[in-house]
């Protein structure tokens, strides 16, 4: 009989009569990832440059201190991965022969499609990020996390590539799961622009502050939360049980960046943490802004809405993540009233965007006006029906009296030049469009808001050169400079243009409407 | 004559538009252009009113046939479009 020290455990894989004890975890932990060492052969500036650590001067030792708070092993990572893909895989191969595809809402589509296109291949660049952290983060804990965290968002692309796949043969928009991020589509530029900006084009620190603590603990982990609910209540299991694989794995790496800004506000950068919280919490909002918010209030059935999307950001956005930056002793972004503000109306601007250039979507957007619909926005959103219903209006009259070609887009919106979406806001009656204008060196910048004129006024070296999908076509570079040459452009062919998700049957309720009346 | 590209900011509509006209146009034929991807899309028309022209957040409108080349308006200048008594 093996005697076992206390604090050892028998290893339960062992075969019998060749018994092997393994410590726990926690007696180990501490002293196995402690892998800092003295370099001898280059100095450790050279081993570690400030511009791919971004530890802003703080030295090695005092990033010693930093704790992860959730802490695994190489063994139990597999072990848990393993089951969490056995069960997302087998879930999918289980409702293989389902209906849901079918079956389901065209809105419910929709939202798949956007979904992925928008967030597969950006999973790609979080592992880079992940990476980027794993080789140069200076703390050996963030190390460690980052490790399983490179390998976390590749499973998370492969997942979101290969689950799409299968609808590829009945609907070529989910071919854009991977095409996105290749093409010149407005989206997929708005996509790449800020994730390049928060995941690629940053230091390991920089990395853990905005990648991890501001967009994954402030943003996707809860939206992916609410999302899988809401693939729940659609009756896409697969859909629901993916996500929940790849939440689970969000809420874990997630915890990289708290401990980040623990050791940088102690020693004296608390400015710099929160400028970059600041800028990353703001790019953050336009994209889920225009992503999450026309999902949940327009494309998302009426029957299955569980809250507004103003609801959800008041809840799970603002009352979870402003603990969370008070917690840590970092004060609320200086912009964070006028981001509330926004939640009223931003995303029904972009929302009427999307719709009326659908064609250069590679989604079918729900319009999500019909009379039931608007008096739920009305409920929800008061004043909604004064504001973008009279917009609406306009849109549905041209519908009604067979002018579709009214609705159809002639000239392009106005980008921003940080969000790379369409400067918008409140038409009708509450009418308080804005362009935010900044002259930077001879060139005119123009900006969705005060938030994202200031996010380029923080450093606009990083972004000055880029050229918006509207100076690209002042340029010369879409060819022919018409709504075709623009598709083309986009990389949009026939038949992954976005149209009206439900073929305008909603328009139906409005023609009865008037005959009754008339 | 020059092709002349200015972003309008329609009253009542919720988005920025590129609109291109001519340095030749006077304001009331870039407020047509203008229109033209506004009003009967998005804006319900006024047709007891007039359409004139603004800087952004001007108090004074230009007037109705000064031509763009006599102005100071740069290329991409944000311009309002906003419905005025005849």
């Amino acid at each position: 009989m093996v005697e076992i020290h206390p604090g050892i455990r028998e290893n339960p894989n062992a075969t019998k009569g060749n018994a092997m004890a393994l410590l726990d975890r926690s007696e180990w932990y501490d002293i196995a990832r402690a892998t800092n060492w003295t370099p001898k052969f280059v100095t450790d500036a050279e081993l570690f440059p400030d511009v791919m650590t971004g530890a802003h001067g703080v030295p090695a030792e005092k990033w010693e201190v930093y704790d992860e708070p959730y802490k695994t092993s190489f063994p139990e990572y597999v072990s848990i991965q393993r089951e969490k893909d056995a069960g997302a895989y087998s879930v999918k191969a289980a409702l293989q022969r389902s209906r849901i595809f079918e079956d389901a809402d065209p809105g419910w589509r929709s939202i798949l499609k956007s979904h992925y296109g928008a967030i597969a291949l950006g999973e790609y660049a979080a592992m880079s990020a992940e990476a980027r952290m794993t080789r140069f983060g200076r703390a050996p804990g963030m190390r460690n996390m980052a490790t399983f965290g490179m390998m976390d968002e590749n499973r998370h692309a492969q997942l979101q590539l290969f689950f799409p796949h299968e609808y590829c043969p009945k609907d070529r928009q989910f071919d854009w799961a991977h095409k996105a991020y290749h093409s010149n589509e407005w989206a997929g530029i708005a996509a790449r622009h800020t994730f390049d900006d928060l995941f690629m084009a940053r230091s390991a620190t920089e990395i853990a502050v905005m990648l991890t603590f501001a967009f994954e603990t402030g943003f996707t982990n809860m939206q992916f939360l609410g999302l899988a609910a809401d693939a729940a209540e659609t009756g896409d299991y697969t859909f629901s049980s993916l996500i929940s694989s790849i939440q689970t794995d969000e809420s874990r790496h997630a915890q990289i960046g708290g401990p980040a800004l623990q050791v940088m506000i102690a020693n004296g950068k608390k400015a710099e943490a929160q400028k970059l919280v600041d800028i990353a919490i703001a790019r953050a909002w336009r994209i889920f802004g225009v992503l999450t918010g026309p999902a949940m209030d327009y494309n998302t059935p009426l029957e299955h809405r569980k809250q507004s999307f103003k609801e959800f950001m008041q809840e799970w956005i603002v009352g979870q993540f402003e603990r969370a930056l008070i917690d840590l002793g970092l004060d609320l972004p200086w912009y964070w009233e006028k981001m509330i503000n926004e939640f009223d109306y931003q995303h029904h601007a972009y929302q009427m965007g999307l719709w009326f250039w659908r064609p250069t979507l590679w989604w079918n957007p729900a319009a999500g006006v019909t009379p039931d619909c608007r008096d739920w926005l009305e409920e929800k959103y008061p004043g909604w029906n004064d504001t973008f219903g009279k917009a609406w209006d306009v849109i549905i009259d041209n519908l009604v009296k067979g002018r579709p070609e009214r609705t159809a887009p002639e000239t392009l919106p106005i980008v921003c030049n940080m969000s790379q979406l369409p400067i918008c806001a409140i038409p009708g009656n509450g009418w308080n469009v804005k362009d935010y204008p900044l002259d930077y060196e001879g060139r005119l910048y123009h900006f969705n808001s005060e938030i994202d004129r200031w996010v380029f006024e923080q450093e606009p070296t990083r972004y000055r050169d880029h050229m918006s999908l509207v100076d690209r076509f002042l340029a010369g570079q879409i060819q022919p400079p018409d709504l075709m040459g623009a598709l083309a452009y986009m990389g949009l062919a026939p038949g992954e243009m976005g149209d009206d998700a439900h073929g305008y049957a909603w328009v139906d309720a409005y023609r009865q409407m008037r005959r009754a009346a008339e | 004559m020059a092709l002349f590209p200015v972003i309008s900011n329609f009253q009542h509509d919720f988005v920025l538009l590129l609109v291109p006209v001519d340095t030749e146009n006077t304001m009331d034929e870039v407020a047509a252009t203008a229109a033209h991807h506004s009003v009967g899309t998005r804006v319900a028309p006024q047709p007891d009113k007039v359409i004139r022209v603004r800087r952004q957040g001007a108090a004074e409108f230009f007037p109705r046939n000064a031509r763009l080349a006599e102005t100071d308006i740069r290329p991409m200048e944000t311009l309002e479009f906003i419905f005025c008594d005849a």
